[in-house]
């Protein structure tokens, strides 16, 4: 919880697991606001025993990075929702909240009889937010899917490639990072806001496969247009070169010239004939690049106004200039896992750099802290309801 | 207090942005908000990365719908000025009012109670030099690393993604501005971008592995983007799957007689460090692609989903047009164009109960009525 964020004051129940769910309220945590995450032990969110794990702590429930890296700043509950009386307790949470998170298949909130209408009975003006795969209702509403494979059904995966080769996408589960959990908080927040102006509660439903269509939108116009779009590699009208380039020292360099100044001076600096009008430039600069290490390249071109870029790989971004003085990043100190960094949503404002969301939560961390103050539980019924496995 | 409806409705937003940001407002706009777009003002004509046809820019289009756009030119200073008071959130490239004469101490006397949300490259409020290629950010920001094939190297994705998560980020911090009355926001591409990198800095922080791309070849068995008798399928059954669909896609290719499929059955698959290794992935792939060989995308959609094996078609463009899903949902929305004439545009990416979304409209060019409507307009906020 931070203590002077944006979003101060209001409460989440977060009941979102693995992927794109635990992103949107990994932000709404960052933001400010008090994220009660319900996990249970005796069906724990996958990613919990999902690598990496630091050498020497694998096994449990505590040790994974992944798991951590999406989960900061949140208070973990622990609530068997299988339990007949944990309905009873998830309501009462949910009274006391604004928003409720989750993104099962359609039909399970409902099983467990935390539908959008019994919450509202409890909370008329909570803000429901559901990122069922397809959506609530249609033929292939109980779809399941995971980033990867909303990709390739959004077209994302078959235009990332090139021609004459299987598809290759980005490589990642990418719409579970930016695309879904992106467009779930613009969603949730447009509610908020509209909560404050009118009072008023909503369902908000985000489309995983809907939200992704949307990233590659001008596909979608181009096509119905009769406009022919297929994977091209990183071609693009107009930049010559566009690509990585293999540099000495085993790293990629992204070169991309615009213009024709651009061009005359990327052969310069490389001590090139001319690359205009000449079909085979992308091996010649190929060549070149291939003789310079990437720090020396990068100065070189820099400084000759070339666009470049070193292709950042995941230990290049934690030392990155730029990432590392807008404070990107920040350790986390971990019981299990020890030290650990962490990322920030994307953007800054006024004293957004002091404030650092707290270590992802151990299982159950703040059961207790919850029930008691925030449900005015006794200690008496709290163990009772911890030996009846409600609580756990 | 506006009427109950949209849930931006009565917001003024005037967008200064170039690709980085200019989605961020259309977001905002088929929320409800009153978008006015001025292009060209102090900068050159931004890089959309998206097709072309004849000098309609697809990009643009599906990016700037439903606002109001005119160029610098027949914008005046005193316009500006009183387009910046009358305005709840500017959306802007870095430097954009700053360039035309508008410090930061001017818009703050013109307008205290102004969002302003910078969408950059690299954050930061300093302009670049010329328009930032999509793929020099998606290098900068670690995703493309993660992309491409073994032997050619590292790959972007198609459609400006830096552009498209920095915008989408743009549009969540407008939004906090408004929630919070918070006022100066400052978006970084390469952070937006930075957001994607899944478990790879985790796994280099914890155990000094540096992920690579993986191209074509898949982490694991049951996982990955196979071939079938019409193209590609695309599947998660390993790991990261449901508990049961690594058993029921090995009950799946067995009760189908698929040839070799019994080997899947063996004690060893079971464990997902076997699965894992190189031998059984090719093992696996050579399995299912034999099986898939005479089956369709569609049928084998069908067949998986039916087991709760989460594998989806590798949908080319025509394909998602045609997706009995979306068009029983209501997806796609028919928008008039002036120039490419009928065409069709995705329908929103959430859909909220009680504040519908705006289905997309075209934009539009607009006069100086428009600007002077806007500047008009009765405060949004209430």
């Amino acid at each position: 919880m931070g203590d002077s964020g944006p979003l101060d004051g209001i409460r989440v129940l977060d009941f979102c697991w693995i992927g794109a769910g635990a992103l949107v309220t990994k932000a709404l945590a960052e933001l400010g606001a008090d994220v009660i995450r319900v996990e249970s032990r005796t069906r724990p969110d996958n990613l919990r025993v999902t690598p990496p794990f630091r050498p020497g702590t694998e096994g449990g429930l505590e040790a994974s990075g992944y798991f951590a890296s999406r989960n900061p700043g949140k208070r973990s509950f622990a609530l068997n929702m299988r339990h007949p009386d944990a309905r009873a307790i998830a309501l009462d949470l949910a009274g006391r909240c604004d928003i409720m998170t989750s993104n099962f298949r359609p039909g399970v909130m409902e099983r467990w009889g935390m539908s959008y209408e019994e919450v509202k009975a409890v909370n008329e003006a909570i803000i429901y937010l559901v990122m069922p795969m397809q959506g609530s209702d249609g033929p292939h509403a109980g779809f399941i899917g995971f980033g990867s494979t909303i990709a390739a059904l959004s077209g994302l995966v078959h235009l990332s490639g090139v021609p004459e080769r299987v598809p290759v996408g980005t490589g990642t589960h990418y719409p579970d990072h930016v695309p879904n959990p992106g467009h779930a908080l613009v969603g949730l927040l447009a509610a908020i806001f509209h909560r404050s102006r009118t009072g008023e509660g909503q369902i908000v439903e985000l489309s995983q496969f809907e939200s992704t269509v949307n990233v590659i939108g001008p596909a979608v116009i181009a096509e119905s247009a009769g406009i022919p779009v297929e994977r091209d590699g990183d071609r693009m009208a107009g930049v010559s070169p566009r690509r990585a380039f293999a540099t000495a020292d085993g790293a990629w360099v992204v070169i991309a010239c615009a213009t024709d100044e651009q061009r005359k001076a990327l052969a310069s600096t490389l001590d090139l004939d001319s690359l205009a009008d000449r079909d085979d430039a992308d091996g010649i600069v190929a060549d070149a690049v291939a003789g310079f290490a990437a720090e020396d390249l990068l100065m070189t071109l820099g400084a000759a106004g070339v666009p470049a870029e070193r292709v950042n790989s995941s230990r290049d971004v934690l030392t990155d200039r730029r990432l590392v003085e807008r404070g990107f990043w920040y350790d986390v100190d971990h019981p299990v896992i020890g030290t650990m960094p962490m990322f920030r949503l994307p953007f800054r404002w006024e004293g957004s750099r002091v404030s650092k969301p707290a270590r992802p939560p151990l299982l159950g961390e703040h059961t207790w802290e919850v029930a008691s103050s925030l449900l005015g539980m006794d200690r008496e019924e709290f163990d009772r309801l911890t030996a009846e496995g409600v609580l756990e | 207090m506006p009427e109950p409806g949209r849930a931006l409705a009565g917001v003024r937003v005037l967008d200064l942005a170039d690709a980085y940001g200019a989605y961020a407002s259309r977001l905002l706009s088929d929320l409800g908000a009153e978008v006015l777009r001025i292009e060209g003002l102090g900068a050159p004509d931004p890089i959309w990365p998206a097709p072309t046809r004849g000098h309609v820019d697809l990009g643009a289009l599906f990016v700037n719908a439903g606002k109001a756009v005119l160029h610098a030119d027949s914008v005046t200073e005193a316009d500006l000025e009183a387009l910046v008071g009358a305005s709840d959130v500017v959306i802007e490239a870095a430097g954009r009012l700053d360039g035309v004469g508008f410090d930061r101490e001017r818009v703050a006397v013109l307008n205290p109670d102004l969002v302003r949300v910078t969408v950059s490259p690299f954050g930061g409020s300093e302009p670049e030099d010329g328009p930032v290629d999509d793929l020099l950010v998606l290098a900068a920001g670690g995703l493309m690393h993660l992309g491409g094939y073994r032997d050619l190297g590292p790959m972007g994705a198609w459609g400006g993604q830096s552009a498209m998560a920095a915008s989408i980020f743009g549009a969540v911090a407008a939004l906090i501005g408004l929630i919070s009355g918070r006022s100066t926001f400052d978006v970084s591409a390469q952070e937006s971008v930075a957001q994607a990198l899944e478990d790879s800095v985790a796994e280099f922080a914890l155990v000094g592995i540096v992920r690579d791309r993986r191209g074509e070849s898949p982490r694991e068995a049951g996982t990955g983007t196979f071939h079938c008798s019409d193209g590609y399928v695309s599947m998660v059954a390993g790991r990261l799957g449901t508990a049961r669909a690594w058993s029921g896609l090995v009950a799946w290719l067995t009760e189908e007689g698929a040839p070799g499929a019994e080997v899947l059955s063996d004690e060893q698959w079971s464990d997902f460090h076997h699965r894992r290794t190189p031998a059984a992935i090719d093992m696996f792939t050579g399995i299912f692609e034999a099986f898939a060989e005479s089956r369709s995308k569609e049928s084998l959609y069908r067949d998986a989903q039916e087991r709760g094996i989460a594998l989806s078609p590798v949908n080319d463009m025509a394909s998602v047009l045609a997706d009995r899903q979306l068009a029983e949902r209501g997806f796609f929305v028919e928008v008039e164009d002036e120039e490419l004439g009928p065409v069709v545009y995705p329908g929103p990416p959430y859909r909220l109960s009680a504040s519908p979304v705006l289905s997309p409209l075209p934009m539009r060019a607009a006069d100086r009525d428009a600007v002077a409507a806007f500047i008009r307009a009765e405060r949004g906020d209430g």
